[in-house]
């Protein structure tokens, strides 16, 4: 979207215009929503920085003083407010991801492998979990950013640098660095795949030569 | 060294994969267009300008100690809250600078309850769900001032 077109909707929001505002939230939910994955909260912070995060645009609608930065606005409250609550909360983060994913139930995994697990259940191929496994062993730092980056529609890199509070210049790079350590722990885990695979046939490849 | 197509790639693909396992919860999008409705037309906005939690002067921690402090500033109004804790609900014990006796409004996401300030400006609510919050006072049954609302914090 446009800036120009952004702040129109801004304008017209603060005019009492609930289209407007719907078509902000669509727009801009899923960039406040990876913001605080980003910042690791459980489901419940999250919900809670999320909601905090549209409350606040709501009564802020007309002190907005650059509306076509919207982004930017938005990307930074949530990231402020994600780290005040990450302050607040006391909420043990694992147990209460698990309850909302519907494991309630006691298992021999950890919290945080039976998150996993559910999640990877979603995924519909190999490859797509080999990725998100891969994805979740980076450094926290790669995690956020390229959760941030990843958010749909795209965000621009001025809303990036709001949403992590670093510099514009520096997105570029890191982007870059984080996307080969990606690929590498990709390739790694392929490759790992592979001998197994070639390991338990090795067997049958001797017996029939033999 | 992997190229910027590749990068792309790459990229595009932890995208879909991304969008496919942690899209905004959709009750979650149904509250953010619902926040529209919270609105205080012609509200006199109060800001959040100290948060215990995040503010760390000495000098300006006020009360028992035991809670966050909150302090909201508006142009006629100061709002001091005290927040307890305990599991998932909380106790508000407030003070309005200037001293004044006052409508209280403590709304959250998706309630409201009300409150009176005494004339020195002292109010109390709870037990309240946490969650995100703002108090909207109405100042002494006059009804030619506006409305004090506060920024809306995750209590």
């Amino acid at each position: 979207m446009e800036p120009e077109e952004i702040a129109g909707l801004v304008g017209a929001a603060a005019g009492g215009d609930s289209a407007a505002w719907t078509a902000i939230v669509e727009h801009f939910s899923g960039l406040v929503w990876a913001i605080t994955r980003g910042y690791r909260l459980g489901s419940a912070d999250a919900a809670d920085v999320f909601q905090t995060t549209w409350l606040r645009l709501a009564e802020h609608l007309d002190r907005i003083t650059s509306p076509e930065r919207l982004g930017a606005w938005l990307a930074t409250t949530a990231r402020r407010e994600s780290l005040r609550i990450a302050r607040a909360s006391a909420r043990t983060i694992p147990a209460h991801d698990a309850a909302l994913v519907g494991l309630g139930h006691v298992d021999d995994r950890s919290p945080e492998q039976a998150v996993l697990d559910a999640e990877q259940a979603v995924l519909d191929s190999e490859r797509a979990r080999q990725l998100w496994r891969a994805f979740r062993e980076l450094s926290a730092r790669c995690q956020q950013l390229l959760r941030v980056l990843m958010a749909s529609p795209p965000p621009s890199y001025a809303e990036v640098g709001a949403a992590l509070g670093m510099p514009v210049g520096s997105i570029g790079p890191s982007r870059a660095r984080c996307l080969d350590r990606l690929r590498q722990m990709l390739t790694a885990k392929v490759s790992a795949q592979l001998l197994c695979t070639h390991r338990y046939e090795r067997p049958r490849l001797e017996s029939t030569r033999a | 060294m992997p190229d910027e197509t590749d990068h792309a790639e790459l990229a595009e693909e932890l995208r879909r994969v991304v969008a496919q396992i942690d899209s905004v919860p959709s009750a979650l999008l149904e509250a953010a267009v619902g926040a529209f409705a919270w609105r205080t037309i012609n509200a006199d906005l109060a800001e959040l300008v100290f948060d215990s939690l995040v503010d760390h002067d000495e000098a300006l921690v006020r009360g028992t100690g035991h809670g966050r402090m909150l302090s909201f500033r508006a142009r006629t109004l100061t709002i001091d809250v005290e927040v307890t804790r305990t599991g998932d609900s909380r106790m508000l014990v407030g003070q309005l600078v200037p001293p004044q006796s006052a409508t209280v409004d403590i709304r959250q996401g998706d309630s409201m309850i009300t409150t009176e300030a005494d004339e020195l400006g002292r109010f109390s609510a709870g037990p309240v769900q946490a969650g995100p919050t703002s108090i909207r006072c109405r100042v002494g049954g006059d009804n030619l001032q506006p409305p004090v609302a506060t920024d809306w914090v995750a209590i």
